[in-house]
């Protein structure tokens, strides 16, 4: 038997053989060691093995033995937090925390040379929420917090609440927990891009030692569903099944395995003999649009419509007098790529059945709510039945707005009565989960000699892939607001959301306005040049104002509206702060050219569809609070916003203020976190159920005291009934006493919605030898009203910004013409590391928003939108040539360049 | 992953006698070779646990300047040996531009040298891939060829190599010590690993067993410390693959060049030297024309494997600027972000 010392503690077991020092420290119940890629690339297993960082993932566990193991929970042994774990916290160095063990770990290491050259020293680490800024921040020890004073909290920059959980590997992600008798699910994914099953033989696959249950199309409820999730369940197609005897794409699950441990699943699931019939696949939309493309789904019998899953169209003036007023005009395609979100920690979900005959579902999801009237519907089983919770989530991003890993543990659970697991492998991530919408859009646009735009015009074709699931929801969002922006009489547009045989697409931070922006914005920018105007004075003149119509291209009545409007004090910091610069002159010789970009967007706050949150307040005894709100926290750091907006009505500190959230039993009804709806409405719910709290506290202490209530008033931890004081607690007893139980509950829906922007300015340097690009100065400006907690508002922006340059930048999904990835590792598909990450200055519009509550407005997605054409827009003016096509990688952008002589 | 036998042998003879019996590998830290297990794209019977070893993990210097490093020297002690980076600068800054530190701080130098490509079918077993299964064809040949070779490819196989440290190496002259069941001997890292032809499964010249003890580098390379260079040209600043990279290493005298030496990675199944090159070089003036001449004669039988006639030009510019950074001369301090074209050509950088 080998002996491992683990933090101080030593064991005597045996791994695996194969094991990996993650997966065996995991086995331990050590769960602070995290898994974000299992292939050396990520760094969230970082561990240390005799004082020096390692990816715990590559090392063999057998490694271990004997040597001493470190990891983020025997860093403060002595129960003194080390000072880089105190580093994280005061510059609270993480929104989502998956990454955190593993940055720490390794930065604990650093020498003063390695801290002195982060981008280096940080290669082996990825976080995907943070952008780096605060990281950053903490390896130079700055402080980003205040301190937590009741009556302050509006506005203050508050730490996250569950700082020192994530920090000290306590904090309980979605895996991170041991279940008794649990039994692991593996998918067998298909091969083909499309194909029918024509038969699976399970023999071989039951005969492996530990494989316990094999589930193929024939065994599963014959439900047509979405994997989407929405309020309105219509918006989105039903044409998916948990186990379908077609696959659609490269990925698509054929069969599910169910063993003992994941390596028997696994086993079993290689030893699956399926027979296929290849269907011809499609992968072009375009192509799909034709008649005699192959199909992908028969269920359209009424409208015959073929691929084309939904087409949104409309136009209002008349363009083609609008070009004729013209007096330039610009016509180009534009298109964009697939991304995948990358949240750190994989979709994974665990099933039982509980004590209470009821079943469980443990998940990484942003929307349980949805998930559990979902699940209820497919297992055809009442929704009071099943439990749909989170704890701690590592990254949405938009990518959990979909149910892909909780339908099948819960099938099996039932099926088998035993604890199911399923967690993904970054692998899956690629090829399986939804990906943001690939678009190709059209763009005409005139203008009369002074910049006035006369026209637009717009063509959208959207890959939704083989499923439908947001596909005409990104498609609405394409077609609204990036149009919406500007003030012009004469707009048209139609749009397609077109199926194939790719991987299906989802919601993504942007949800299909980044893709249409990518190209307004350049258009825009094309037109300024052909008119000899510059860029800002050209977006100044037509961008929306109070007063104009808020529309794109249709004139339906819409409940958007200016709640604030800080568009032209935005574009006023970018222009200001691109012309003072910041002293970093591009690298020296005419290999490198020099340009910069601009690029707005502007962002309705909430879905057009609906959207529902409910909050629940209770005093407490010892007269603090309980919160309790249905959305979810992902990294978006809405605990902390719905805190701060509690603990400011009552004039409390939050730390008075304890919150669960996103739990189908133990919270109210919210619609999903996602669309922007954490602060406009999640918020206003708590906003709502706090004055409730308040009312219902000072209407009992007036009854109480016999004191006239407008005598009464609350003061933190007590009530003020004209001269006496009574504390909370006094008060709860009191309360007790003749069962008054200081509870409250009150839903939110959002409507009006109010209007955000964003701004972004880039100058960078593009290498003429090489076609690289290097971002000399990066300016981010949002009106977003008043910020709950600037701190993590900034946060956002930051880590939006940073997505923004990955996308635009880095991150490129590479499928061959069989319709498979060729790179679903992190190693091949990248998304940007510390080195990739330019520093953004960022800025906040002074508004204050007359809708959102408290005056604040959304702001989790908006800030990636204006950041690829703003790219794009400075390479065009660096280079003098215009790029249309995302992503911008050396290759691509060399050829075009002009030798170096 | 598949299970397998582990042997952790106490001495050289014991792991080449284990690793001589078919179905055999050595496991050195396992950065390359547990991925791959996990995968399932490698399938050994019996893993030969060589990290144990005694006597390979050091760093000899000989009074000629010239060096060996033991073959379980870890990449990250090598590239911050002050001596061995001040002797071999464009080999340090090759390995720091590699992986990343955590990977650094595991793998090996035997494991650097024998790692094996990263063409993406090859690591799907769902793809057809000579060189995983020898006749099974190669899905490689009109699929994604982006980062495939331009140099010495064949019909069976089109992917490339992907060290970085073996660049330089190459082209300093670096000699590979092996122990095999009949005995050492020494082989150029020039002439060690095979380009692909009909068995593109057969990576180096290794037989079965034969284990690396070493690799040296005569005191005649570090005559070359005062002009030398890596630069490779990544998807993304930090951590990646190189799509193309070049080292570049002068004598100058006066203006005049004595001596080159110039290899790509990248660009083919193993780091590619080209001596005809090197050749051109000699006798003439420092600057654009020679180096641009000598990048013609470089890449004059580079030939596109698909889809990537790019990797052709870039490695051109890409030689041109490696020498011309050479040529300014090494730059004192490691720059930050090690072989980034971010530099200037004078190395200096600034990153921020
Ligand atoms: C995420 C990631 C990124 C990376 N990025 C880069 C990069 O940018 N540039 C770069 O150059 N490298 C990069 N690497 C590769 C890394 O440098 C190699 O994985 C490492 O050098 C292999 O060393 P090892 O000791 O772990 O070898 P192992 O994985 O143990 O072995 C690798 C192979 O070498 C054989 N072997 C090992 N030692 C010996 C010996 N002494 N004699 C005979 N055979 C032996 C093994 O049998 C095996 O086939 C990266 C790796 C990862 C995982
Ligand atoms: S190029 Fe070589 S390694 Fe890649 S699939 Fe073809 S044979 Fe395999
Ligand atoms: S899980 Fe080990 S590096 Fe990603
Ligand atoms: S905080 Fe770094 S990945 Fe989420």
């Amino acid at each position: 038997m080998s002996r491992y010392d683990v933090n101080g503690r030593l064991y005597a077991a045996e791994p695996q053989p194969g094991e990996c020092l993650r997966s065996f420290l995991r086995s331990l119940d050590v769960f602070g060691v995290k898994k974000g890629c299992d292939a050396g690339d990520c760094g969230a297993c970082t561990v240390h093995i005799d004082g020096k960082p390692f990816h715990s993932c590559l090392v063999p566990a057998f490694r271990g033995d004997g040597c001493k193991i470190t990891t983020i929970e025997g860093l403060a042994e002595t129960g003194e937090w080390h000072p880089m774990q105190k580093a994280f916290h005061d510059a609270q160095a993480f929104q989502c925390g998956f990454c955190a063990a593993g940055m720490i770990m390794t930065a604990v290491t650093f020498t003063d040379a390695q801290r002195a050259d982060l981008p280096h020293a940080l290669k082996g680490n990825l976080c995907r929420c943070t952008g780096y800024r605060s990281i950053n921040d903490a390896l130079h020890g700055t402080c980003n917090i205040e301190p937590d004073v009741a009556g302050n909290a509006l506005g203050a920059s508050l730490a996250n609440p569950f700082t020192s959980e994530i920090l000290t590997g306590r904090a309980r992600y979605t895996m991170d927990i041991a279940v008794a008798n649990l039994l692991h699910l593996k998918v067998l994914r298909s091969p083909h891009a499309h194909a029918r099953i024509t038969g699976i033989d399970r023999s071989q696959a039951l005969s492996i030692p530990g494989v316990v249950a094999v589930y193929t199309w024939e065994d599963v409820p014959k439900r047509l569903f979405s994997s989407a999730l929405h309020e309105d369940h219509l918006v989105d197609p039903d044409d998916m099944m948990l186990l379908d005897d077609v696959v659609r794409f490269v990925g698509q699950r054929v069969a599910a395995v169910v063993a003992e441990t994941e390596a028997a699943a696994e086993a079993g699931c290689r030893a699956l003999e399926v027979e296929y019939e290849i269907l011809p696949a499609v992968f072009d939309p375009v192509v799909a649009m034709q008649p005699g493309a192959p199909q992908l789904h028969a269920k359209d019998h009424l409208s015959n419509s073929g691929n084309i899953f939904c087409t949104l169209a409309g136009e209002i003036g008349d363009v083609a007098q609008g070009f004729a007023e013209a007096f330039a005009i610009h016509e180009q395609t534009y298109s964009t790529t697939r991304a995948q979100h990358v949240h750190l920690e994989t979709h994974g979900s665990i099933a039982w059945k509980g004590a209470d005959n009821r079943w469980h579902v443990r998940t990484s999801s942003q929307a349980p709510f949805a998930a559990q009237k979902k699940l209820a519907y497919v297992m055809g089983i009442p929704a009071r039945d099943l439990h749909v919770f989170t704890e701690r989530v590592g990254g949405g991003f938009g990518g959990k707005q979909e149910m892909v890993s909780e339908d099948l543990v819960l099938f099996a659970t039932i099926k088998l009565n035993r604890p199911v697991s399923w967690e993904w492998t970054r692998e899956e991530e690629f090829i399986a989960a939804t990906t943001r919408h690939q678009m190709t859009t059209k763009v005409k646009i005139g203008a009369r000699k002074d910049g006035t735009i006369t026209a637009m015009d717009v063509e959208v074709v959207s890959n939704t892939g083989a499923y439908g699931g947001h596909g005409s929801e990104t498609l609405g969002a394409a077609m609204a607001s990036p149009i919406a922006a500007y003030r012009c009489k004469n707009k048209k547009g139609i749009g397609h959301a077109v199926y194939t045989n790719m991987t299906p697409a989802g919601g993504f931070r942007g949800y299909g306005a980044s893709q249409t922006t990518f190209a307004i914005e350049q258009a825009i920018d094309e037109l300024a040049v052909l008119l000899g105007i510059d860029p800002f004075a050209m977006r100044r003149r037509n961008v929306v104002m109070p007063g104009d119509n808020i529309e794109s291209i249709w004139q339906e009545p819409s409940d958007a509206s200016f709640g604030s409007h800080g568009i032209d004090e935005c574009l006023d910091i970018v222009e200001r702060e691109l012309a003072k610069g910041n002293g970093i002159v591009k690298p020296e010789g005419a290999d490198w050219l020099e340009g910069q970009g601009v690029a707005l967007a502007m962002l309705e706050c909430g879905p057009p569809t609906e959207h529902r949150s409910g909050a629940e307040m209770r005093l407490l005894p010892n007269g603090t609070y309980h919160l309790a709100c249905g959305s979810t926290e992902m990294g978006n750091g809405i605990t902390t916003a719905h805190k701060q907006i509690a603990a400011h009505i009552l004039g409390t500190r939050i730390e008075d203020i304890d919150i669960i959230n996103a739990d189908t039993d133990r919270t109210p009804y919210d619609t999903g976190t996602f669309a922007s709806t954490g602060t406009v409405v999640g918020g206003k719910a708590v906003h709502l159920a706090a004055e409730a709290m308040m009312a219902d506290i000072l209407a009992f202490a007036s009854r109480h005291t016999g004191v006239a209530l407008d005598q009464c008033r609350l003061d933190n931890d007590a009530v003020f009934c004209g001269n006496r004081r009574l504390s909370l607690s006094e008060l709860h007893a009191a309360g007790t006493a003749v069962d008054h139980r200081f509870s409250v509950n009150r839903r939110a829906y959002l409507s009006p919605r109010t209007i955000a922007f964003n701004v972004q300015g880039v100058r960078l340097a593009v290498q003429r030898v090489t076609g690289e690009i290097r971002v000399l100065h990066s300016v981010h400006a949002a009106d977003i009203g008043k910020p709950i907690n600037p701190m993590q508002c900034r946060g956002q922006l930051d880590g939006a910004v940073a997505m923004g340059y990955g996308w635009a930048l880095i991150e490129n999904m590479v499928h061959d013409d069989a319709g498979r990835m060729v790179n679903p590792q992190l190693r091949n598909c990248r998304i940007p590391s510390f080195a990739d990450t330019p520093h953004t200055d960022v800025f906040f519009a002074n508004t204050i928003d007359a809708i959102g509550p408290l005056g604040a407005k959304s702001q989790g997605e908006c800030g990636i939108n204006p950041v690829a054409p703003a790219v794009a827009n400075a390479i065009a003016n660096a280079t003098g040539l215009r790029f249309a096509h995302l992503p911008f990688t050396p290759d691509r952008l060399f050829a075009r360049l002009a030798a170096h002589s | 992953m598949n299970r397998f036998d582990y042997i952790r042998p106490a001495t050289v003879s014991e792991a080449v006698a284990a690793a001589s019996v078919p179905g055999s590998a050595y496991l050195a830290a396992g950065t390359n070779l547990i991925d791959l297990m996990k995968g399932g794209v490698v399938r050994p019977e019996r893993l030969v646990d060589v990290s144990h070893l005694p006597g390979l993990d050091g760093i000899e210097h000989f009074p000629d300047g010239g060096l060996r490093i033991g073959a379980l020297v870890r990449n990250a002690d090598l590239a911050h040996d002050a001596d061995f980076a001040a002797r071999f600068p464009a080999v340090a800054e090759a390995l720091l531009s590699g992986a990343s530190p955590q990977l650094r701080n595991a793998a090996t130098v035997g494991g650097n040298l024998l790692q094996r490509t990263r063409c993406a079918y090859f690591y799907d077993v769902a793809s057809a891939c000579n060189k995983r299964t020898p006749g099974a064809g190669c899905d490689a040949r009109g699929g994604q060829t982006r980062l495939q070779a331009v140099l010495g490819w064949s019909e069976a196989c089109i992917a490339t190599h992907p060290s970085d440290f073996c660049v330089p190496l190459v082209a300093l002259d670096a000699i590979v010590e092996i122990e095999g069941r009949s005995g050492r001997r020494d082989v150029p890292l020039e002439s060690f690993y095979r380009l692909p032809g009909d068995t593109p499964e057969r990576e180096s010249v290794l037989e079965a067993g034969e284990l690396i003890l070493a690799v040296r580098l005569p005191g005649t390379a570090a005559a070359f410390a005062g002009h030398a260079r890596y630069l490779k040209v990544r998807d993304r600043t930090s951590y990646a693959f190189a799509i193309v990279s070049a080292a570049a290493a002068l004598q100058i005298e006066s203006g005049r060049i004595l001596q080159a030496r110039l290899a790509l990675g990248g660009v083919a199944l193993k780091p590619w030297r080209t001596r005809a090159a090197e050749d051109s070089m000699a006798g003439e003036i420092t600057g654009p024309d020679t180096f641009r001449r000598a990048a013609d004669i470089a890449l004059a039988d580079a030939q596109p494997s698909g889809d990537n006639a790019f990797k052709i030009e870039l490695a051109r510019r890409i030689v041109v600027r490696a020498l011309s950074q050479a040529a300014v001369g090494t730059p004192k301090r490691m720059p930050a972000l090690p072989a980034s074209p971010f530099a200037a050509v004078s190395g200096a950088i600034t990153y921020v």
